[in-house]
């Protein structure tokens, strides 16, 4: 066992990061209730203008598509990571195994821009061609989540499977349940742990995406983070515009 | 002729390399307590699993009620099983531990209710219902695996080292509390465990395993008193074995000396094995019948008894208990005279 002081000694390089990270949300945070001044970065009195401006109708509704869209990601990554994971968690072969692993973590080597490009490839009816359009549609953004969050998931899942000792489906066995009915009673409550902190990170990610509704959405998917990034973009437009602006006039005077 | 209710044929089961059951025939009758006992690795769980179908053989058959149930998934077998660690489901309650074999039988509700409370009473833990698993103790876990297995009223209980998880003090009452509920309920049970004075004070018959065979089947005194093999005898707690040249129907010659052993007929000119329990050695101060001398070659003080290691002038090794304290100050190194009764030899076959 660890001293209690050994433990706040090992939390401190933790602690210094959230501190800075708390830092920075806190400015935001402030800057929310700040006067906006169109044209500079500068800002003005304390408002609740902005708070007002998020509420309006077409932010609204991306706030729900963006929370519908990720909720959505979180279930269907669910469903098609747990087997994966079980089969991992599970399986006696070795080969199978580090076969299985190989090919969950192969998309964290190709990063998330590579790898969108090739979705895009994919769902433009280059490779295959689709019954229904897919690129810069929701569907194509959702099968985009999904392959994204896939791997975290199937790590995750496989963890809490691999928690669970195999003698308590031997017993609901013994107890005359069928594999099926072993799955429903046993394996999946026990499972529980990682399902819920899965579908948490999963969830909490998605609602924060940016580049593969940004790119498989073509514009036409709006989730928040795009959102975020056309309206700071514009405001920084308008500084730039603006610090332009001054600086030729102040060369004309 | 009672009715076989378990029954395996040449039953061998290989991991690998490693073959741990070994071409295994073994009947269970009607309401019979045995015990199958051996040291660990010995193959007594896999003959579990191979009865309770969770792996199959590599060869033989498996007969339940004289039916083939080789090729029978193990939710199948109507059979109750008893986990070493309870293997207790810690998402459910007690009650719903104990319900889970009815409810995959489709049991009514209200009777569920009633076979449930019944079976907890069974184990007196009536009043623990609505408890989880984790908050019991090792003793109380152990009922609710038990009332959990019983509850639906299986063909065969199975128990693998029900009590090793238990304390000594608390494992002695569970043991006696198992006898009773065996005998009230009157299922046919197969009991594991490699503890020798529970298999001998639960049992019916025992079988005692080595390396994947049965070396030895039957009542615990037979067992006791006649182990057939050195590797029972040992087992059984007769830890001196001694090799020697039958001389006479009743005459041993052993290092040198004529021994007198009034267990068994025994036919002139054999080599025979005797087994002796270290209890039955008696330190002795002059000579006489069937007294030998031992150079001590070992003392472990245990309060009450020293164990005193010796050897024969042939070298065999003779294992006696010395009550204390000891006639005489015991030092290794020293010669000593030790009796060995006629009466107290087992000749091993
Ligand atoms: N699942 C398994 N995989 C590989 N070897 C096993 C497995 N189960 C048992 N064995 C081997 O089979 C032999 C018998 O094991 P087991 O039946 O568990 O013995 P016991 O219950 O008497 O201690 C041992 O050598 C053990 O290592
Ligand atoms: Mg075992």
């Amino acid at each position: 066992m660890l001293a209690t002081r050994d433990v706040k000694l090992a939390l401190l390089p933790a602690l210094v990061v959230l501190a800075v990270f708390a830092a920075a949300l806190g400015s935001l945070f402030r800057w929310s209730f700040l006067e906006f001044v169109p044209g500079s970065l500068q800002t003005g009195g304390l408002t609740l203008a902005n708070l007002r401006a998020v509420l309006a109708p077409q932010y609204l509704a991306t706030i729900r598509d963006t929370v519908v869209l990720s909720a959505l990601t979180t279930l269907l990554t669910l469903v098609a990571a747990y087997p994966v994971a079980y089969a991992l968690a599970r399986t006696p072969s070795r080969r199978v195994r580090s076969t299985i692993l190989v090919l969950t973590l192969a998309p964290f080597f190709t990063g998330a821009i590579v790898r969108t490009y090739a979705w895009i490839l994919v769902l433009g009816n280059t490779v295959i061609t689709w019954p229904v359009p897919m690129l810069f549609t929701e569907r194509g953004v959702l099968v985009g989540l999904v392959h994204f969050s896939m791997p975290t998931m199937i790590l995750i899942l496989a963890a809490a499977l691999s928690h669970i000792d195999p003698v308590y489906e031997r017993a609901a066995t013994s107890l005359g349940a069928s594999p099926a009915r072993v799955f429903w009673r046993v394996t999946l409550p026990l499972s529980m742990p990682g399902i819920v902190s899965g579908g948490l990170i999963v969830f909490a990610w998605t609602l924060s995406a940016f580049p593969t509704p940004e790119l498989l959405g073509g514009g036409k998917v709006k989730m928040i983070a795009n959102v975020v990034k056309d309206l700071g973009a514009l405001a920084l437009t308008l500084a730039l515009l603006a610090a332009v602006g001054r600086l030729t006039a102040g060369r004309a005077s | 002729m009672t009715t076989v209710v378990v029954e395996l044929r040449g039953c061998t089961r290989d991991y690998g390399a490693v073959r741990a059951v070994d071409a295994l025939d073994l009947s269970v009758h009607e309401s019979e307590f045995l015990a199958l006992l051996g040291p660990s690795g010995c193959g007594k769980t896999t003959t579990l699993n191979l009865i309770a179908g969770f792996v199959p053989p590599t060869a033989g058959r498996v007969f339940l009620d004289g039916d083939d149930v080789t090729d029978r998934p193990p939710h199948l077998r109507g059979l109750g099983m008893v986990f070493q660690s309870y293997a207790l489901f810690p998402h459910l309650s007690v009650r719903e531990n104990v319900a889970f074999g009815l409810r995959e039988r489709r049991v009514p509700a209200r009777e569920i209710e009633r076979r449930v409370g019944d079976a907890l009473e069974l184990v007196r833990l009536d009043r623990a219902g609505r408890q989880r698993p984790g908050e019991l103790s090792g003793g109380m876990q152990q009922r609710v695996a038990l009332a959990r297995a019983l509850v639906y009223r299986p063909r065969v209980l199975l128990l693998d080292e029900p009590l090793a998880a238990l304390d000594k003090k608390l494992r002695e009452g569970m043991r006696d509390e198992l006898r009773a509920i065996q005998r009230s309920v009157g299922i046919t049970t197969i009991f594991v465990t490699h503890d020798q004075a529970e298999a001998l004070g639960l049992s019916d018959r025992i079988a005692v395993m080595n390396r994947g065979r049965i070396e030895q089947l039957g009542a615990p005194r037979e067992i006791y008193e006649h182990p057939a093999t050195r590797f029972v005898a040992d087992f059984i707690g007769a830890s001196t074995v001694l090799r020697g040249r039958a001389v006479a129907n009743d005459r041993v010659a052993v290092a040198g000396v004529t021994l007198v052993v009034t267990s068994g007929a025994l036919s002139s000119g054999a080599d025979v094995e005797l087994a002796i329990r270290p209890e039955r050695v008696q330190l002795v101060p002059g000579g006489g019948d069937n007294v030998v001398e031992a150079r001590v070659e070992g003392l472990v003080y245990q309060g009450a008894q020293t164990e005193l290691t010796a050897r024969l002038r042939d070298d065999q090794r003779v294992l006696a208990l010395v009550t204390e304290p000891a006639p005489a100050p015991l030092e290794v190194g020293q010669t000593v005279r030790l009796h060995l009764p006629a009466d107290a030899f087992m000749v091993l076959a």
